[in-house]
């Protein structure tokens, strides 16, 4: 759950979402799950001349099983509050 | 992917957004699969209408009519929604029959077969 509150906070910021197959997909968090799957907006692919099908996609659903990883902002992590999140989940569970 | 309550409409990352559009489907295999989103569940299943796969081979192209495709979630890599005012793939691309794509992807993998097969002879002479 704590990494879902922690996305619902990201939402409306620029991530770049890499995938386990390599893909890369820079765009505006619209939305997350309980299962991480995300969707974005405005979305533009890294290296567009080597996956030419995504020329026209501009918003996608990405399930949250295939993600490798999330880039975030430098200014998008408040570390202090989810180093304290953790240890409060750490400690409750 | 939680079933979305109307306060949810705009927040949700339900595909109930897609339903009815044209979209673009990837999967593990690599496969790109195209069609019109008639159904979906919690674990992304997924049932196109009208399926076609886009075979990609360089610069060439072809779409490969499937019919009505019920796609396991677990397969489903990414799903875009293809903007229908933008081109679809770029500019320089053909579009070829059917039976040229699959001799041009047989070449690929003939091509990349070789390779694998010229590096594992390399190996064994230990280069570094």
């Amino acid at each position: 759950m704590l990494f879902f509150s922690y996305f619902k906070e990201l939402v409306g910021r620029e991530v770049t979402v890499e995938l386990k197959n390599d893909l890369a997909i820079r765009g505006t968090l619209h939305s997350v799950d309980q299962y991480l799957n995300i969707k974005l907006e405005n979305t533009r692919v890294v290296d567009q001349d080597k996956y030419p099908h995504m020329m026209s996609v501009r918003n996608c659903f990405i399930r949250g099983s295939v993600v490798r990883y999330v880039q975030l902002p430098p200014d998008g992590v408040d570390v202090e509050l989810l180093h304290d999140a953790t240890r409060r989940e750490a400690r409750g569970g | 992917m939680s079933w979305a309550g109307p306060e949810d409409t705009f927040l949700s990352t339900s595909l109930a957004t897609y339903l009815d559009k044209k979209l673009l489907v990837l999967l593990r295999d690599g496969r790109k699969l195209l069609g019109l989103l008639r159904s979906f569940d919690q674990f992304a299943n997924v049932v196109l209408e009208g399926a076609c796969e886009r075979v990609i081979v360089g610069d060439l192209y072809c779409d490969i009519p499937l019919g009505l495709y019920v796609i396991r979630g677990e397969n489903v890599v990414l799903i875009g929604e293809l903007e229908l005012d933008k081109e679809e793939l770029p500019p320089h691309m053909t579009l070829v029959p059917e039976a040229e794509i699959k001799r041009a992807q047989k070449a690929e993998r003939d091509a990349t077969d070789l390779k694998g097969s010229m590096r594992k002879r390399m190996e064994f002479l230990d280069f570094d």
